[in-house]
């Protein structure tokens, strides 16, 4: 239970909380897979059947308590929709983690999870934690992809793999908290306090053409 | 039509729709929609039916527990409750009316169903009205609503037997004629022994005469003049390929009807006013449907707890629990007495508004528009007038537009906002010949969304709103091959369906003239530098009219790119829910393309203190969830800014408009000039205006040697070379120069930076934002480009010794 939705790093027997890393996680993946439900779930414990879509990103935080540290995720939700496409490394440039997002029901969903996967592995930075998420476990009855494939597929590439359901709440804070556990709580990774602030930089229209 | 003063003219049923068990989900994993929700969308169409023989439908109601209420007009009485006989001519007077609704009804593939004697209404005039033929069509057949359709004794053998098409109508057509002729039959009968004995007709040779004989009428059968006993026969034949059509019957009675319609003058004053506006501003004026029908018992208020199931299976389906009926045959009537009350003093002329007439002011105009809209006088006077200008359109386009700006009535927006945008000729032909069916590669993606798009309104998540929905985005991306499916169009196009729900012809029409007007080039597969330059913009009106706040955004690097694309790629209909967004777009539609980027920054001053005091992370949350935002503020300060912004400071280069080329309106610049300047650039032509009306405070940057030999007249020279940009204060720039600018933003003028080099003029325009300036621009081409255009602006300076002109 000490291990999200608490808000500040306070435990409640009152020990310090000396180490806090923030960490940047981008969500990435087809349209309509859950992407934007996860995050709610994860952020705030709610679920909307009809969660409207994501145009340009979403972004949210939430932190979450590990034995010794606390890790804050600044969460990019991007736009699922391919011509959008062209705007997510604006997002993933810079980021730790990365969960693509697939709908377990839909196999051209889990095609371009893959793509998404291949991508990161050569745009983002690499070091980048990447996990794969089947989402949508709920609708089991209806899958299309199977649980070994994508568990192979992910042993593969070297990626966290969980199935999720956004509904049900399964697995949901379990693979934020997997990815926590796997990124490195270095003091120089806990310094990228910045993290949100970093993806700006780059892209600024304007940096600073006053003030010489 | 034929309304005594204080009769009722309206009425309402209810009834339940189908309850899905439990927690059933569709194919697409998303739960099943509720039937009452279906039924609010298939009932739509009903309420734009229009015809002398059909009471016309006012509204249909969607309440707890899948209770649906329908309201509808309501004349005289039914056939039901009239006691005494029908003479043989104004029998065939009532068929042929009843045979001219339903004639109506089945042209437009509509079928009854459940036609009845106590459905079909006479008024003291002899005026026959159908009531509540929208059963069937309503609820898909009877597939969702637990009960079924019809009374027993007017069903047709095949629909007994679970088929049936539209021609079971005349059947049931014929046996009305022939009760009205011998008297009511199978009176006393249970329904189930009822319907053997229409099953048992089968074999007879003659329907009709077997009927009577059954009912011991033979005799008096036969007294029925042969051509209407031809009639009957002809719909009472048991094959329903064998029974005639509609048309073929109003043909028959026509012929035969002796009596003349008399014609009914139109009652005059409130009562000239249509039915849906008199419903309106009757529920404006506190009239309420629900609680005449728990006053007539039609609504029975039980305690929950009987209503709880006595078991519930795994599945989610319920044993026991005391439920109400689940259809009413009863009908609740209402009168207009509290409307009369409410507008008794308005005097008889003002009923007939005169186009040229110099308008009444009315004091509600003050108030928000949320409470003009429920004010029923105020609603009273805007409708006749606006009812009035509709009639004239296209002719009265400008008048409407003139009215638009002040409010537009909630009951009539859909036809203002068409005349807004200048729709016309026949757009059902044309959207007619799109090809909306065949299936395209697009088809996945919108699929995925429309059940994602503004799904609390009932309307639009209901599955003949997907169904239309999806119909009118393949429509427009076929008719604009330029474009592509973008996410978000889907947001775009919801306004226009949800209001014009019945007419798709028009939703697609708005449509197409919305995009070019507003979002030109927004859609097309590479749009990156369209949606750059539009963000680039508004974030020159925001330096331009909230300087402190643009001058902290840019500071925390919060770029406009991560919040504010689906504002503007949308036209905020992503963002904000419909009631939100058909306010903004009513100010958008009359003011022009140019709003969008002040709503833009009107909503970012909405804001403002919590964006002041926040760094990165909040503000970026603050936009992912935005807050609650007062559209009325919004909409209103945003036409204030629009308003008093010269025109050219928001010019774009991405517009359908065509681009003046003449010296003095030119203010283009290359794409990455445009990215790296913070304040706008004005024309020299609104410069001229502005120097005309004494709106702008001119400020000459270049060096003292230069101004002194010729400026433009009223300017203030501050030489760049010693400005410290640094020091961010007015005051370092010298008394003269603060006091002029204070002066300035005292009164609310524009603050116009001339030079004889663009670099510096960028750089001393970011340095009076950075100094809180607001309504900051730079004069595009500089003193050049004005002494070449304009060399009278210019004199000579008076030699300084005092720091005068």
């Amino acid at each position: 239970m000490a291990t999200n939705r608490s808000g500040t790093a306070q435990r409640p027997n009152g020990a310090p909380q000396t180490k806090v890393c923030q960490f940047k996680l981008v969500l990435l993946g087809e349209s309509a897979v859950g992407k934007s439900s996860l995050v709610l779930r994860f952020v705030k414990g709610q679920f909307h059947e009809y969660q409207e879509s994501t145009i340009g990103a979403a972004f949210l935080t939430q932190t979450v308590c590990l034995d010794d540290t606390t890790v804050k995720f600044e969460i990019w939700d991007t736009a699922g929709q391919e011509r959008y496409h062209s705007l997510a490394p604006m997002y993933y440039r810079g980021a730790q983690a990365a969960i693509v997002v697939y709908d377990i029901t839909n196999q051209d969903t889990f095609g371009r999870a893959k793509n998404w996967v291949k991508e990161l592995q050569r745009q983002a930075s690499p070091s980048i934690v990447i996990a794969l998420a089947g989402n949508k476990s709920d609708l089991a009855a209806k899958r299309m992809v199977e649980f070994e494939e994508a568990q192979a597929y992910a042993d593969e590439n070297g990626l966290l793999f969980m199935e999720t359901s956004a509904k049900t709440a399964m697995n949901v804070n379990d693979i934020f908290l997997a990815i926590a556990n796997k990124l490195p709580k270095s003091e120089s990774a806990g310094g990228a306090a910045a993290g949100g602030r970093r993806l700006a930089d780059g892209d600024a229209p304007r940096s600073s053409s006053c003030c010489k | 039509m034929g309304v005594d003063e204080d009769g009722y003219i309206f009425a309402a049923c209810t009834f339940f729709a189908k309850n899905h068990p439990g927690e059933m989900c569709g194919s697409n994993g998303l739960p099943l929609t509720p039937s009452s929700v279906t039924i609010l969308g298939q009932a739509q169409r009903l309420l734009h039916l229009e015809h002398p023989n059909l009471c016309t439908y006012l509204d249909v109601i969607r309440c707890k527990h899948e209770r649906i209420i329908v309201v509808s007009e309501v004349i005289g009485k039914s056939l039901n409750d009239f006691k005494s006989k029908f003479s043989f001519d104004q029998i065939m007077n009532i068929g042929l009316q009843v045979a001219n609704g339903l004639n109506f009804l089945h042209k437009q593939d509509i079928m009854h169903r459940t036609l009845s004697d106590d459905n079909i209404l006479i008024d003291n005039y002899g005026y026959v009205k159908l009531f509540n033929y929208g059963m069937h069509y309503m609820t898909k057949g009877g597939n969702e609503i637990p009960f079924p359709l019809g009374l027993p004794r007017y069903l047709s053998p095949e629909i007994i037997l679970g088929g049936g098409g539209p021609s079971a109508d005349v059947w049931s057509f014929g046996i009305i004629l022939l009760e009205l002729c011998i008297g009511k039959l199978w009176q006393n009968l249970r329904p189930g022994p009822i319907l053997r004995r229409i099953l048992t007709l089968v074999h007879a040779g003659n329907t009709a005469e077997r009927i009577a004989r059954e009912h011991d009428h033979y005799d008096a059968y036969k007294q029925v003049p042969e051509t209407l006993r031809n009639i009957i026969e002809k719909c009472l034949k048991i094959y329903p390929s064998g029974r005639a059509t509609f048309s073929e019957l109003v043909h028959d009675l026509s012929a035969l009807d002796s009596k003349q319609m008399v014609e009914v003058k139109r009652p005059q004053g409130l009562l000239g006013c249509k039915l849906q506006v008199l419903y309106h501003l009757w529920q404006l004026a506190g009239g309420d449907i629900q609680s005449e029908l728990k006053k007539n018992c039609l609504i029975k208020n039980s305690p929950p707890i009987l209503s709880m199931p006595i078991a519930i299976l795994l599945d989610g389906s319920t044993i026991g629990g005391k439920t109400g009926a689940l259809f009413d045959r009863r009908i609740a009537m209402y009168s207009l007495k509290l409307l009369k009350q409410r507008l008794s003093h308005i005097s008889p002329h003002d009923f007939y508004p005169l186009m040229h007439e110099r308008k009444k002011e009315y004091d509600a105009v003050t108030l928000p528009k949320i409470i003009r809209e429920r004010d029923t006088e105020y609603q009273f006077y805007r409708l006749l007038w606006f009812n009035r200008l509709l009639h004239g359109y296209p002719h009265t386009a400008s008048y409407i537009r003139a009215e638009a700006e002040i409010d537009i009535p909630p009951l009539v927006r859909g036809d203002v906002w068409a005349a807004l945008l200048g729709i016309s000729g026949d757009i059902e032909d044309q959207y007619e010949r799109i090809d909306k069916e065949t299936p395209t590669p697009t088809d996945r993606q919108i699929d995925v969304d429309i059940p994602r798009c503004h799904q609390y309104c009932w309307l639009l998540s209901g599955e003949r709103g997907h169904r239309m929905l999806k119909r009118l985005l393949k429509a427009w991306l076929l008719t604009n091959p330029q474009y592509v499916y973008w996410q978000g169009l889907d947001s775009l196009t919801a306004p226009f369906l949800y209001l014009n729900f019945c007419n798709e012809a028009r939703a697609f029409a708005c449509m197409q003239a919305f995009v070019p007007k507003f979002l030109h080039k927004f859609f097309l597969k590479d749009n990156s530098s369209v949606i750059k330059e539009y963000l680039a913009k508004f974030w020159q009106m925001t330096a331009f009219h909230e300087p402190e706040l643009a001058t902290h955004l840019h500071e925390i690097h919060f770029v406009p790119e991560l919040f504010a694309i689906p504002w503007f790629l949308t036209m905020f209909s992503h963002v904000f829910p419909l009631h939100k967004i058909v306010h903004l777009w009513d100010a958008l539609l009359v003011e022009g393309p140019s709003l969008p980027l002040f709503m833009g920054v009107g909503i970012l001053r909405q804001l403002r203190d919590t964006l002041l005091s926040s760094g990165f992370n909040e503000c970026i949350l603050l936009f992912s969830d935005l807050p609650e935002i007062d559209i009325g503020e919004c909409v209103k300060e945003s036409i204030i800014m629009c308003r008093s912004s010269p025109r050219s400071i928001s010019y774009r280069r991405f517009t359908k408009e065509t681009i003046s080329k003449d010296p003095m309106d030119l203010i283009e610049v290359p794409m990455d000039v445009l990215f790296s300047e913070i304040c706008p650039r004005i024309s020299l032509s609104d410069f001229f205006s502005l120097m005309c009306q004494e709106k702008c405070c001119v400020i000459d940057i270049r060096s003292n040697l230069l101004f002194d030999k010729s400026c433009i007249d009223g300017s203030i020279n501050v030489p760049y070379s010693g400005v410290h940009l640094a020091q961010r204060e007015l005051r370092a720039l010298g008394l003269r120069p603060q006091r002029a600018i204070a002066d300035a933003v005292r009164l609310n003028k524009n603050v116009v930076i001339a030079s004889a080099e663009h670099e510096t003029a960028q750089l001393f325009s970011d340095y009076l934002v950075k100094c809180c300036v607001p309504r900051v621009c730079i004069l595009h081409g500089g003193i050049q480009a004005l002494h070449a255009n304009v060399p009278s602006l210019f004199t000579v300076p008076p030699p300084r010794n005092n720091g005068n002109k």
